[in-house]
């Protein structure tokens, strides 16, 4: 057996991809393997919306990634149309709430405060690779006590208001805090977007701080659209590649894990085709990691129950609509229409959306998340995310897609009434069609739930975090591992440390 | 279902007629949610049948699962930490399992009738750990506890017994063999096995089948010396024999709450029974090879002779400076040897490398006091009784 390769990376996500230009920048000779045709993942104009920034610690490794962003605003669309436009900044963002009331906008800013102290202190140990709790190293121990440091160092009274959020869930928080519904809503959804969470699911409010971590701390602020799409995005990706040498095979599906001695050493491809190599890295999601490239005959009973119990139903679906004129939103002007426009008006609202997936039904009055594309221009689109949208839907996504998007078109009629008229196509991308096509178990934004039995050194199972499976020299680098989805990089260039850790 | 468990009473093998009339002293124990009898007459009495004639047990309420289906054979391979990938049909053996940290289990046998088909026999409930084991493998597992009526016959007489009961050419079936019979219009698979280290068989059959396998037995040995016996002689004979016993010699790796408690292989003297080399994983592989490369492990379990005649039953094991290394989990004076013997379990390296020069401290009863006895042990080889009668095929024959 010759190690044709260093390190052969199984998916050619924006995660897969960073972690390979990463190894390749520190001379090890990488292939990718994408059972697509093309690159990228999930980061398509067809899944994502609106992203983080990716880190400097993530850009930094790379040498730089030259992705320009634009910072979005968010607006909450009321039927009324007295909207709740937001930026992010504090004085501005005052101003705007006071507008509906003036406590809600001191308790605001209090809020925001707050949530950001905590989001910071989890900051530093979002960006690092989590203790491995089966490990029982002193590092891994050290790691555990400094998050711990870091969250008692904001004080008693904060660590004790910390300690007390932490389980809780967002929708108790919001109605302690504020008396405007709209402004409660739009908060809420940004807590359990992408989960499987209402909001008042225990839990829905940790979601909301593993989300501002990654946004700049904030709840608002950090929201951006990529400066010529997600393509621009992948390009860029795939020029770095080309520079640092990553040889990229697409339409290379890999069957499973080549093993020897109890050891990843190559890959085999549905063709029959096996490459080796000296290390093995997954960017795909846990499940598929463990049971199909590693093989349930070479897991332990435990791992094999840890794995079948991990969260992963998709809850979003992606509607995008392609217009021939610009739809009239009602009571919004040029700035609103470039916004992030949300339409979750309340949190009974939210959760009257969430009560059906429950049962892995569907809601016909869904959340939307919206973006606006060229608007200036002839062939404008809407692209919009569909919360709720169960994986496997009882109903059966087959009988039921057209009318269900018929429900998002009328629901969305009602804050834009010459929507219909100005339709040309519509597709929609659904949690089944992306296991189907993006190969994604359950097609879930993350990869598996963010929840806390599933985070930090539980993520994705415990006694494999830090990037390690159980086979030896076989990781993974997926938005499955810490800290989770997103176009964040952090999961590949946490694994590209491992792996240069262990070399 | 009745939900109220405090009138929910223990159940009844099939055999109980039988053995409720054989009872002089009814002393009955709950195994496994069933009640069966711990001593009919006198336990001295019952253990001398079993080294002198033949034994008769009611095995009923041992768990049985069958495991069924074409991946069978890989996934018992898989289960258990023993290569079975070259065991034949019809034949038994003796394996341990692991969880993923390498920490036994339980211990028990496994019957192949193909490579589809086994039955697997052990102390302790694992049908949920057997259908989450099963994840990705072509099988089946059904729990035969309450479906297959099974009785011990052991002994120096029990080859004689059961070809008086209808068991043709018993004799030449070897030890760890099984052979399918039809006697008195009922299957009855017999096995050469058993748990007291001396000639003797076990019998599966249909429960409907139980009441009359017992008599005919019964009526079989009449001239053989044949007598039911209970838990405590049971557990005589098995001490004898160096048969280590789930969450008595160890605690099983699911039930002990404090992982210190948990035991690998390699520290309840069953290395020979984990095989690192075995070609596909098994559960628990990985942790056990690197316990055995960095050599880690803490404990042993031994045999230990002990001076005197005064049985150290819960014993502290200390060294010359009196340090505690270890415990007893089982004693008895064995009367077919006439010695004082005692599995224990110590911590290395005593038992491995230092042999000599420990001691017991027995604590003797003596008519409301106790006597304190510092005896002198020696570690020995953990199989204190294995006649040659045992493993003899053809098994021997009396009239
Ligand atoms: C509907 C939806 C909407 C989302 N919207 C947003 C958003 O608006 N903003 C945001 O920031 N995030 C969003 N996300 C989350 C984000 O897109 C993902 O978390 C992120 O892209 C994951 O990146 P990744 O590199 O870890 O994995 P992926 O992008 O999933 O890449 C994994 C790659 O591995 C490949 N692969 C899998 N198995 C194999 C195999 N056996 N052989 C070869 N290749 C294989 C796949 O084909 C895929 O290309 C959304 C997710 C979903 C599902």
């Amino acid at each position: 057996m010759s190690d044709n390769y260093d390190v052969i990376v199984i998916g050619a996500g924006h995660n897969g991809l960073v972690c390979a230009n990463i190894l390749a920048k520190k001379n090890r000779k990488v292939l990718i393997c994408e059972a697509r045709d093309n690159c990228g993942g999930l980061l398509e104009e067809s899944i994502t919306n609106f992203v983080p920034q990716i880190p400097m610690s993530v850009s930094s490794s790379l040498g730089g990634l030259p992705v320009k962003y634009k910072a979005k605003s968010s607006i909450a669309l009321s039927e009324s149309g007295q909207h709740i436009r937001l930026v992010g900044n504090q004085h501005i963002d005052h101003k705007v709430i006071s507008g509906f009331s003036s406590k809600d906008a001191d308790r605001y800013v209090e809020f925001h405060d707050k949530m950001s102290s905590f989001s910071k202190a989890l900051g530093s140990f979002m960006m690092a690779s989590p203790p491995r709790i089966m490990n029982n190293t002193f590092s891994d121990y050290f790691k555990l006590f400094k998050l711990g440091m870091n969250v008692r160092m904001l004080g008693k009274k904060k660590f004790n208001e910390f300690a007390r959020m932490i389980g809780l869930n967002i929708a108790d928080e919001l109605e302690d805090n504020f008396e405007n519904t709209l402004l409660q809503g739009l908060i809420a959804h940004d807590a359990v977007l992408g989960s499987n969470l209402g909001p008042r699911s225990p839990g829905s409010l940790i979601n909301l701080l593993f989300r501002m971590a990654t946004h700049d701390n904030s709840i608002f602020g950090g929201i951006y659209e990529i400066d010529g799409g997600s393509k621009a995005f992948v390009d860029t990706l795939l020029d770095i590649s080309n520079k640092n040498k990553v040889e990229i095979k697409t339409s290379s599906s890999v069957k499973r894990c080549i093993t020897e001695n109890d050891k990843a050493v190559g890959v085999e491809l549905h063709n029959g085709e096996k490459i080796y190599a000296k290390k093995i890295i997954s960017n795909a999601d846990p499940r598929s990691t463990y049971f199909s490239l590693l093989g349930t005959e070479n897991l332990d009973t435990d791992v094999k129950r840890r794995i079948k119990h991990h969260r992963s139903k998709g809850k979003v679906a992606k509607l995008s609509l392609s217009l021939n004129k610009q739809p009239e939103f009602i009571n919004c002007d040029k700035d609103d229409l470039e916004s992030r426009m949300v339409i979750a008006p309340s949190i009974d609202y939210i959760e009257e959306a969430f009560n059906p997936s429950k049962f892995d039904k569907l809601s016909m009055e869904p959340i939307l998340e919206m973006k606006l594309k060229n608007s200036d221009q002839s062939n404008p689109a809407l692209d919009i995310q569909v919360q709720y949208a169960s994986y496997g839907a009882q109903e059966g996504w087959d009988n039921i897609k057209d009318n269900y998007v018929d429900a998002v078109i009328k629901l969305i009629e009602k804050y834009a009434p010459d929507i219909q008229s100005c339709i040309e196509t519509k597709a929609i991308v659904t949690p089944d069609d992306i296991e189907k096509n993006f190969h994604v178990t359950g097609g879930h934004w993350h990869h598996g739930e963010i929840q806390i039995d599933q985070l930090f050194m539980l993520r994705p199972i415990p006694g494999a975090s830090q990037y390690r499976t159980h086979l030896d020299g076989l990781y993974m680098c997926g938005a499955g591992t810490h800290p989770g989805g997103g176009l964040t990089g952090i999961p590949g260039r946490n694994a590209a440390q491992a792996i240069l850790e262990d070399a | 279902m009745n939900r109220d468990l405090r009138f929910t009473a223990l159940k009844k093998t099939p055999f109980h007629s039988r053995t409720s009339l054989a009872s002089r002293t009814n002393k009955y124990y709950n195994w496994n949610g069933f009640t069966v009898p711990t001593e009919y007459s006198t336990t001295e009495l019952e253990y001398t049948a079993a080294r002198n004639g033949t034994s008769v047990m009611d095995l009923t309420p041992m768990c049985k699962y069958m495991i069924n289906g074409s991946d069978a054979n890989r996934f018992v391979d898989y289960l258990v930490t023993r290569d079975l990938s070259q065991m034949e049909d019809n034949t038994v053996a003796y394996i341990i399992w692991c969880n993923e940290d390498g920490k036994v289990m339980d211990d028990g046998t496994i019957f192949k009738f193909s490579d589809t088909k086994f039955m697997l026999c052990c102390a302790v409930k694992i049908y949920n750990w057997l259908h989450d084991s099963a994840e990705g493998f072509d099988v089946s597992c059904e729990d035969a506890t309450d479906t297959t009526a099974a009785l011990a016959i052991q002994g120096p007489t029990s080859c004689s017994t059961l070809k008086n009961y209808g068991a043709d050419d018993l004799e030449l079936l070897k030890p760890f063999g099984m052979k399918q019979y039809n006697i008195n219009g009922y299957d009855v698979l017999i096995s050469r096995t058993g748990f007291t280290g001396d000639l003797g068989y076990e019998l599966w059959t249909n429960p409907a089948n139980a009441e009359n396998m017992w008599d005919s037995i019964m009526e079989a040995g009449k001239e053989l010396k044949i007598r039911p016996f209970g838990m405590h002689a049971l557990e005589m004979t098995r001490i004898e024999a160096g048969f280590i016993q789930t969450n008595t010699d160890f605690m099983a790796a699911e039930d002990s709450l404090r992982p210190v408690r948990m035991r690998s292989p390699y520290e309840i003297g069953m290395g020979w029974l984990v095989h690192l080399n075995k070609e596909s994983y098994f559960v628990g592989k990985r942790a056990l090879k690197k316990e055995k490369e960095t050599g880690n492990s803490e404990r042993c379990l031994v045999g230990l002779d002990i001076d005197g005649d005064k049985p150290a039953v819960g014993s502290v094991i200390y060294n010359e400076k009196k340090e505690d290394i270890g415990i007893v989990t089982a004693a008895m004076w064995s009367p077919t040897m006439k010695r004082n013997v005692a599995l224990a379990s110590l911590k290395r390296p005593y038992g491995i490398k230092i042999k000599e020069n420990i001691f017991a401290e027995i604590y003797h009863p003596e008519e409301l006091e106790y006597k304190k006895i510092w005896a002198k042990c020696k570690v020995v080889k953990r199989q204190f009784f294995s006649p040659e009668r045992r493993n003899k095929v053809p098994a021997d024959l009396y009239e």
